[in-house]
């Protein structure tokens, strides 16, 4: 089999080789370069949809937390303002049980000095009827005559009374 | 699910085997066309037949049957790496091929300026077709690229590219800059314009097929050697060369591997630098200025 010169010039062969490059260009080009572009930018599209998706979450995210702060300080308020007025509430009430008893406790007072009034005066009736009976007794043994009773107690009483005035 | 799985297997080997084939073939046509070894030879490629054309006959050989045969294998290479390409890049061939990608995407922008980004592929042909084309005297093939002629046609590939761009500015500006830096090296710069396709062509050519030429005498350098040391041996152990058991293989990994793949990074190298130098970027920056205010005038 004949073989070339190893160092010979053809044309024809130059033009082969050249256009060969050209083909393994365009090949290298339309299916190596080009899908790998392809699927570069593919994955760029779904990292910057990662991406976006995480700034959307941490948006929400941010958003929830102050609502989440404000709901909790409203409940704070809430909590404080329920326990003032329980505070407010058991007070008055208190007091008013306060005054309530302070009002049965003077009521029993007044009626006890009350019925001590009654007691007394009743004994002072007691006395003076007593007081009558046995100057009565005192004088008929005195005088040894019946004087009418009736004129008799009128006498006493005004005597009685007479003491109570001076007394 | 498990139907496309074994789908996807399926035609992955196949890629793969594909890929592989054209190297078998290569290798069955070098064994059947192969002559006889009669000692020493270093000639150009064999001639598989010729067709007649104007001018010159076109004689089919070795270095066109293999630059096809690598470029097949290349095209199914690449079909086989973009199979099943992914967002997520869970396959070790998806991360190899986005480092190939990003790496001449990386060496092109950075020799060429951004304005050649679209470049890569082109760059990376060069080179794959280039290292391919040397890496196949590893399998016992004819290097596509120590013809000259295949180098050549890169070369003026590689001209038209430099001039095309040299001719960004326009034509005048083109010819005035053969008058640089001064009017009277005019013709030492034409020169120089088509010496630089020719040196990167012979540079190519001469370092493989001087590779290829070394192998050869040392191959041949050690059977002598080998017959004189250890001839005494009796019988047909005389005869054995065992000198060239190991050391061509080392040689080889020099000649064919390194070489190979340092020619082809030089040739995409080179090509890169040229055709960025040649264009005047700074006076196209110029031209670009001049020609927005001049339609902002107008408007």
């Amino acid at each position: 089999m004949p073989s070339m010169e190893v160092i010979s010039v053809n044309i024809w062969q130059i033009l082969i080789s050249l256009c060969n490059l050209l083909i393994l260009y365009l090949i290298i080009r339309k299916f190596l370069y080009e899908p790998v572009r392809k699927m570069l930018e593919q994955r760029r599209a779904v990292i910057d949809g990662q991406y976006s998706d995480a700034d959307e979450a941490k948006r929400a995210a941010l958003a929830d937390k102050a609502a989440y702060e404000e709901k909790l300080a409203g409940a704070k308020a809430e909590a404080e303002t329920i326990r003032q007025n329980a505070v407010a509430e058991a007070d008055k009430r208190g007091e008013k049980l306060l005054a309530e008893a302070k009002d049965k406790a003077d009521g029993i007072v007044r009626r006890a000095e009350a019925e001590v009034e009654l007691e007394k005066q009743k004994a002072k009736d007691d006395i003076r009827r007593e007081i009558a009976d046995v100057s009565t007794k005192l004088a008929e043994k005195l005088i040894e005559r019946e004087i009418d009773e009736k004129d008799h107690h009128e006498l006493i009483d005004s005597f009685i009374d007479e003491i109570g005035e001076t007394k | 699910m498990e139907e496309n799985d074994r789908q996807f297997k399926i035609i992955d080997r196949l890629y793969l085997a594909l890929a592989i084939l054209p190297l078998v073939v290569g290798m069955a046509i070098n064994v059947l066309t192969s002559p006889a070894s009669d000692g020493i030879e270093i000639a150009g490629a064999r001639i598989f037949f010729e067709i007649p054309l104007p001018l010159q006959p076109l004689p089919i050989t070795e270095s066109q049957v293999n630059s096809w045969l690598v470029m097949v294998t290349i095209f199914f290479l690449c079909l086989y790496f973009t199979h099943g390409l992914t967002e997520r890049a869970n396959t070790k061939r998806q991360l190899i091929l986005e480092w190939v990608v990003e790496a001449t995407d990386n060496l092109v922008r950075e020799n060429m300026g951004k304005y050649f980004e679209g470049f890569s592929p082109f760059v990376a042909a060069i080179m794959a077709l280039s290292a391919f084309s040397s890496l196949l005297s590893l399998i016992g093939l004819y290097p596509p690229t120590s013809d000259l002629n295949v180098v050549a046609g890169w070369a003026v590939i590689v001209f038209v590219l430099i001039t095309y761009y040299k001719n960004k500015c326009g034509f005048v500006h083109y010819l005035k800059s053969f008058g640089d830096p001064v009017p009277f090296l005019a013709p030492l710069n034409v020169i120089s314009e088509f010496a630089t396709p020719v040196s990167m062509a012979f540079r190519h050519y001469g370092n493989v097929l001087s590779g290829s030429v070394i192998s050869v005498l040392i191959a041949s350098a050690l059977q002598g050697v080998s017959s004189m040391l250890l001839g005494w041996l009796p019988g047909f152990l005389g005869q054995v060369p065992f000198l060239q058991i190991g050391i061509p293989a080392v040689l080889s990994i020099y000649f064919d591997v390194f070489s190979g793949c340092l020619q082809a990074f030089i040739f995409a190298m080179l090509t890169m630098l040229y055709i960025s130098s040649g264009f005047p970027a700074d006076d196209w920056e110029k031209l670009k200025l001049q020609k927005q205010q001049l339609k902002e005038a107008n408007n």
